[in-house]
């Protein structure tokens, strides 16, 4: 179905490593590494404290042994999963780990991580779950604090000028992730959403710089190619989903991913940064204000309006709503998405799973299978 | 972005009252149902001999029956008596509200109902009260409201406590509430996902009153802000000023509620103790639905009356108090008797669970802006708010069932493992641990569902809670390891330690 070339295929072996190989030169050169996992985090601040953000990630990975001792089996696979790296020395890479209230299963992935094996610097980002001016006034002064306790932790100082470079920078990346997307939008997509996928979990995993030289060539190679011969366009929504191999699979029965609205996805770069604020600001706005996460209340209709654009948009046939096993937010709030959608004639598939398990994907198969022959073939 | 003409309320509620996938009929609800039963309660008199409890339960169906028979066992009736005459004045002022121009809000327990009763237009009722009611009081315990809210498919790992109440409002022809005060938010997801829900379900107002997860000083200012926030709201919707005058009426009365918690508490730290292990239960109960009226205080003056004279009288249901256990988080709601009873009976004593960790202050009433700030305090520290909703979830928890733990003389902790309640799963390790590092607590993880039955029968969270006590907390008793023992009695001709010797602080068997 695809046709793989050089700089893309460079992207997508990177994408696949943890401590790949960008992270690697970048600590041999006497740089330091920033973890951080909830969308609500701004890179840009740790990126003008001289650091390298790097966004948590599990890889769809299936152990979680050690993770198990400590969270419980009702707390999401995908934190285990997270936790377990945690703890078993994948992330020691990191010089510091940034906490956000998220959702309660990450809250607690985070204690645990800081009980058992704590890293060096940690600091706790607290996010509203409003976007009233109270709100918004309290988040803007974290992002402050943040920045503080960035500068005493590593002995670095965030000034002005040096936030609005990394916001240019950060918001260059996301601009050509809008790029790769706008990309998969019409008849024949440049990108498999596998591929789409790794391109973005690149992007939280590298220089920024260094990023963009390589999605240019990517996006290079990829202009005037296209996809065809599957069987349904898909938009996938829900929970934290950075499992490759599953995007992999719905892929391999003949659906093809176009958009999604997740997490690890086009939740954390739709929306432009403003130009028009005081940098600090402008972060508070994009992170809080324009954030498309079911944590955020009294904001379901604009979450739901943005699937329903993008739907129009991708030439959508079916949407996948997603949530891993225990997952509360996107749980619930897929209810209220399903029937939304389906009140608008949108074919809705609404899948519980758990996060990186091998078990579990003969039944995804099956049932994407059958969501794809309910809503047509393509091909 | 576009925009959809329809309401939400239209987009997500189907045709007619019924929840997609169930059949389109109304269905009686839970709370018409529950407060129809307590009509009948309303009649009974405030004391009753064993024969008229004897013809009562002729008269009820099972479930009721059963649960009936636990709470009018005779050395807790009259207190039991005392609760469900506050639950059936607080059920019968719901049910009245709108005839008398009352708007009820739906609120969770961790949300101090005073703040709604301080207003003449407004009256407070509590999803987990009337989901513990439906499990206590109602024939099948509710699990037909729970099956309710699964139809429309939200997922089996949502709280029953929220899932029962909230699939009666999906799924029935329910009363009502006119808003929603969600004040889960930020202290648990899943109850404030479940708000939020019935909320664009049913197209009621939803006023947000966010928990800052941070506990300094800008933190609890923030949320000072947020509670001040939430009463403007309130008066908007109410039209209607919350006066100086209304609010000190209010909290003087959940002063007094509050003197007669405490004293219910130093009660408690007695050995045998002599409150009812039931009494926890009425206690929170009492808290989360009247707080601040005279029916409380008429309930809780009952716990601490019958307390007081069951102190004095040095009665106790068992031969010997075997062990002091403090659960540290929600109980098992749904067989009163094989639980709260059976403890007692075998001389485990119930010291409360996380839901009676309440913390009660006094309130100052000099002024309007004392008594906001006095009440968002007693809000800030309700159980879960205080707790998972602080800055750091296992800490804040740690804190307060540690507190509990020392000041009560616990000597058996246990996590009752409710399995929906993610926050504390995910730091009950932690707990564990520091439990027994700080004072020397073990603690007993158990898997449960708190308000279904389905998921662990009550015969094996009996068995294991049996087990641990005979097992780690006799043993602890002694002070002393079984192979240790053994080698001293080898080696040794002094006597056996007696029972009671070689206990830590804080024991106080």
């Amino acid at each position: 179905m695809t046709v793989t070339t050089s700089a893309l295929e460079e992207a997508v072996r990177v994408s696949e490593a943890v401590e790949n190989e960008y992270v690697k030169r970048w600590k041999e050169g006497g740089g330091q590494v920033v973890g951080y996992s909830c969308v609500t985090t701004p890179p840009e601040i740790i990126d003008a404290a001289g650091l390298l953000p790097y966004r948590i990630r599990a890889l769809g990975n299936p152990n979680t042994e050690i993770a198990d001792a400590h969270l419980a089996r009702f707390n999401c696979s995908f934190c285990r999963s997270c936790l377990q790296l945690g703890l078993d020395g994948t992330f020691d890479f990191l010089d510091g780990l940034i906490e956000t209230n998220g959702c309660d299963h990450l809250r607690g992935m985070f204690e645990n991580w800081q009980y058992v094996k704590p890293v060096a610097f940690f600091h706790y980002v607290k996010v509203p779950h409003q976007t009233t001016p109270e709100a918004m006034e309290y988040y803007t002064e974290e992002l402050r604090l943040f920045a503080k306790a960035l500068e005493a932790g590593f002995g670095t100082k965030v000034t002005r000028p040096k936030l609005k470079k990394a916001i240019e920078r950060q918001e260059a990346v996301r601009s050509k992730l809008r790029e790769v997307y706008a990309m998969r939008e019409g008849d024949a997509p440049s990108f498999t959403g596998t591929e789409a996928l790794s391109l973005f979990l690149l992007a939280s995993a590298m220089p920024a710089d260094d990023y963009l030289a390589l999605i240019d060539r990517v996006i290079d190679e990829r202009s005037g190619t296209g996809i065809t011969g599957y069987r349904a366009r898909l938009m996938l929504c829900g929970a934290a989903t950075d499992e490759l191999e599953l995007i992999g699979e719905i892929e391999d029965v003949g659906g093809l991913v176009v958009t999604d609205s997740l997490c690890y996805g086009a939740r954390a770069f739709w929306k432009p940064i403003r130009t028009d604020l005081e940098p600090i600001e402008a972060l508070a706005e994009l992170y809080l204000k324009e954030m498309l996460c079911p944590r955020m209340y009294e904001d379901f209709p604009r979450r739901r309006d943005f699937v329903i654009d993008e739907v129009k948009r991708a030439g959508v046939d079916g949407v996948m709503v997603m949530h891993n096993k225990f997952c509360d937010v996107h749980g619930v709030d897929n209810v209220q998405l399903r029937l939304s959608l389906e009140k608008e004639g949108i074919p809705v598939l609404q899948l519980e799973k758990e996060y990186g398990s091998k078990a579990d994907i003969g039944r995804i198969r099956t049932r994407v299978q059958a969501f794809l022959e309910r809503i047509g073939d393509r091909s | 972005m576009s925009g959809s003409a329809a309401t939400l309320t239209e987009i997500l509620k189907p045709e007619g009252r019924a929840a997609p996938g169930l059949p389109g009929d109304a269905k009686e609800g839970l709370f018409d149902r529950v407060s129809s039963l307590f009509r009948v309660i309303d009649m009974l008199p405030d004391e009753m001999s064993d024969e008229e409890v004897e013809g009562l339960m002729g008269v009820l169906p099972d479930d009721a029956r059963k649960s009936l028979t636990a709470m009018l066992i005779p050395r807790a009736r009259e207190g039991s008596l005392a609760f469900m005459k506050c639950l059936s004045i607080w059920l019968d002022e719901a049910k009245r509200s709108p005839g008398q121009g009352r708007k009820t809000f739906l609120v969770p327990f961790c949300f101090p109902p005073e703040l709604v009763h301080a207003f003449d237009k407004g009256f407070p009722i509590t999803s987990e009260v009337l989901s513990s009611l439906a499990v206590v009081a109602l024939e099948g315990q509710g699990e037909r409201y729970y099956d309710m809210a699964l139809g429309i498919g939200l997922p089996d790992h949502i709280c029953s406590s929220n899932a029962i109440e909230i699939g009666s409002m999906l799924g029935s022809d329910d009363f009502q509430p006119q808003a929603i005060i969600n004040a889960a938010t930020g202290s648990c997801d899943i109850n404030a996902k479940t708000h939020e829900l019935i909320s664009l379900y049913h197209g009621i107002p939803q006023f947000i009153l966010e928990k800052t997860v941070d506990d300094s000083e800008r933190g609890r200012k923030q949320y000072r802000r947020n509670y001040l926030g939430l009463i403007h709201r309130m008066e908007e919707f109410l039209d209607e000023e919350l006066t100086e005058e209304k609010l000190r009426r209010t909290c003087e009365k959940v002063n007094v509620c509050n003197e007669l918690l405490a004293e219910l508490w130093d009660l408690h730290k007695n050995v045998p103790d002599p409150v009812p292990n039931l009494f926890s239960l009425y206690t929170y109960g009492t808290r989360f639905s009247m707080w601040g009226t005279d029916a409380a205080i008429d309930a809780m003056r009952a716990y601490v009356d019958v307390s007081k004279r069951r102190l004095k009288e040095g009665a106790y249901p068992a031969d010997r108090e075997v062990a002091r256990c403090l659960l540290t988080y929600t109980s098992y709601y749904f067989d009163l008797a094989a639980l709260f009873n059976w403890m007692e009976e075998q001389g485990y004593s119930y010291l409360g669970d996380g839901l009676d960790l309440l913390f009660p202050i006094t309130i100052d009433t000099s002024s309007y802006d004392s008594m906001v700030s006095g009440l968002a305090e007693e809000a800030w520290n309700m159980p879960m708010t205080h707790q998972v909703g602080g800055e750091s979830m296992s800490m804040c928890w740690l804190e307060d069932a540690l507190y509990s733990a020392k000041d009560l003389g616990a000597n058996v902790a246990i996590y009752s493992g409710h399995h929906s309640c993610k926050q504390t799963w995910s730091v009950a390790s932690i707990m564990r641990e520091e439990l027994m590092k700080r004072a020397g607590v073990p603690m007993l993880v158990l898997q449960g569902d708190s308000w279904l039955k389905r998921t662990t029968p009550i015969g094996v969270i009996q068995e294991q809670i049996d087990e641990f006590i005979k097992n780690v907390v006799s043993e602890k008793r002694t002070g002393k390891r079984k192979i240790r023992r053994r080698l001293e009695d080898k080696t040794s001709d002094s006597p056996s330690p007696r029972e009671g010797e070689g206990r830590g602080e804080g024991a106080v068997l």
